[in-house]
């Protein structure tokens, strides 16, 4: 074993903590960099849903025949589920459509074994 | 009347050759702690894939005249794998293959978390060399702070190879017990409204990103910090396995097999490091006393980091998540996720706790190659 460069326990600590800030830091120049020269990311994708976005959320009020909320559906039902999104980080704004499920029982058992061993 | 004689000598041979003739109360005494560590894997379930094996080999290391370690054999052969730092990349390589970088690639910014938490390494190398300890045993001691069982296996093999028993049980049962250290030390450093910050949904990541991640941190950190080339470039190596798409096989075996495999060599050959004339002693009670400080300075340390981190961002990164910077993946994600979701039901922070647990990780093991480029 050779000789440690100091023995002083506050240098180790300055210079140890100083290289992995160092480190991650240019790893995180690196991760940039990736993401700049990225040949395959989406480009102005964002802007364009934004687009599209807008004319859609007016779209219901030019156009009366695609209703939000299908029938039969009852106000507070609707308040329930707009909560119940809410509660997991949503904007009302993120409900769309309210529409029931088909009723096909054996679709919907399906769906949900396959889903429960998530 | 002959025969008798020879029943006898034959009595007396079997039991001088027997374990029980050399058997000493340290011996007992290791095999009991050996038993305690048992239960506390079996019955309380802390990290038993690890401590399970790890308490057994200390149980085995603490029968007298097995030769485990001057006769060839399968211990010898193990011991062999620690004592050259070969298990602690292999197992790199598992931990690489399950890891997804897909948060951190995405907001590289929680680097920064990963390296604040760091600082229990060296609060704990302080601490043991206020104690006494050399430099070189200070840096292995300090490195159970980075909460990461290969690395410090990895860094006390090289610089304190007599206190690996130590070393590695204070690691690993810390990490085990992270969701009862660290809660009350996030709680502690923070307020009621940071605990509440919802975190905006992470950027999707391409697969461009993906593979060139593993590749190019591989290349630019063997060559700044060779002494963890094999460590990190076992990680990245396992990650390129799982994020290439075209190595499935081989990112299954490194993830499953290949890790179980290791697995059981490394923690029994931990294990039986810990005979009685090594582990019972003072040191190990100030190992053990050291390695909780590095946990707490390490969780606080990260949380102090998110906090300026808040608030520099304009209140969009809860400071909890920086207390997964710890490393110990994914436990210290999950814990971040837990207290969040505690101050505000629904604040999902797994995702974003992952960037500084993945960040821990390298940033433990970049602490280990400076100390050892350092200290060794």
């Amino acid at each position: 074993m050779s000789q440690p460069v100091t023995t002083n326990p506050l240098i180790i600590m300055l210079i140890n903590m100083t290289v992995v800030f160092l480190v991650l830091m240019a790893l995180g120049v690196v991760i940039n960099l990736i993401h700049i020269i990225d040949p395959t990311k989406p480009k102005a994708a964002p802007k364009e849903e934004v687009v599209e976005e807008a004319p859609a959320v007016e779209a219901p009020a030019a156009e009366p025949v695609t209703a939000p909320v299908e029938e039969g559906i009852s106000p507070e039902v609707v308040a329930v589920i707009a909560a119940a999104v809410a509660s997991m980080g949503y904007g009302a704004g993120s409900v769309r459509a309210i529409r029931p499920l088909d009723r096909d029982n054996w679709k919907n058992s399906g769906r949900n074994a396959l889903q429960s061993r998530f | 009347m002959e025969l008798l004689n020879a029943f006898v000598v034959s009595l007396q041979a079997v039991w001088a050759d027997s374990g029980f003739s050399a058997f000493t109360m340290g011996n007992g005494i290791m095999i009991l702690v050996g038993l305690v560590l048992l239960y506390m894997a079996i019955v309380k379930e802390f990290e038993p894939l690890l401590l399970g094996p790890i308490a057994f080999g200390c149980v085995l290391a603490n029968f007298p005249r097995t030769g485990f370690f001057t006769d060839p054999g399968l211990m010898q052969a193990i011991h062999y794998g620690i004592e050259n730092e070969i298990f602690p990349p292999l197992i790199f390589l598992g931990i690489g293959a399950m890891t997804d970088f897909g948060p951190l690639l995405a907001r590289p910014v929680t680097l920064l978390l990963g390296a604040a938490a760091q600082i229990g390494v060296f609060v704990a190398l302080v601490g043991a060399m206020l104690l006494g300890f050399t430099v070189q045993e200070a840096g292995a001691i300090g490195i159970i702070g980075g909460a990461d069982g290969p690395t410090a296996i990895y860094l006390s093999i090289q610089m304190a190879p007599h206190l690996l028993g130590a070393i590695a049980v204070a690691a690993y049962s810390y990490m085990s017990l992270v969701p009862l250290i660290q809660p009350p030390v996030m709680k502690l450093l923070t307020t009621q409204k940071e605990r509440e910050v919802a975190m905006e949904q992470l950027r999707p990541v391409t697969k461009f990103e993906r593979v060139c991640f593993p590749i190019v941190a591989a290349i630019i950190i063997s060559l700044l910090l060779p002494p963890i080339a094999s460590l990190l470039g076992c990680l990245m190596l396992g990650n390129l396995f799982r994020e290439s798409g075209v190595m499935d096989r081989l990112s299954d075996t490194a993830q499953n097999s290949l890790c179980n495999i290791v697995t059981i060599f490394l923690a029994t050959g931990t294990g039986m490091t810990m005979n009685a004339d090594d582990f019972l002693r003072t040191e190990t009670l100030l190992i053990i006393g050291l390695g909780l400080v590095a946990f707490i300075a390490g969780t606080a340390g990260g949380v102090i980091f998110g906090k300026i981190m808040c608030r520099l961002s304009g209140w969009k990164i809860n400071p909890l998540i920086g207390s997964a910077g710890v490393s110990a993946v994914p436990m210290a994600a999950r814990v971040s996720q837990v207290v969040g979701m505690k101050a505000k039901p629904g604040n999902y922070l797994l995702m974003h706790a992952m960037g500084p647990n993945v960040a821990g990780v390298i940033g433990t093991a970049v602490a280990a190659g400076t100390m050892l480029a350092m200290l060794k």
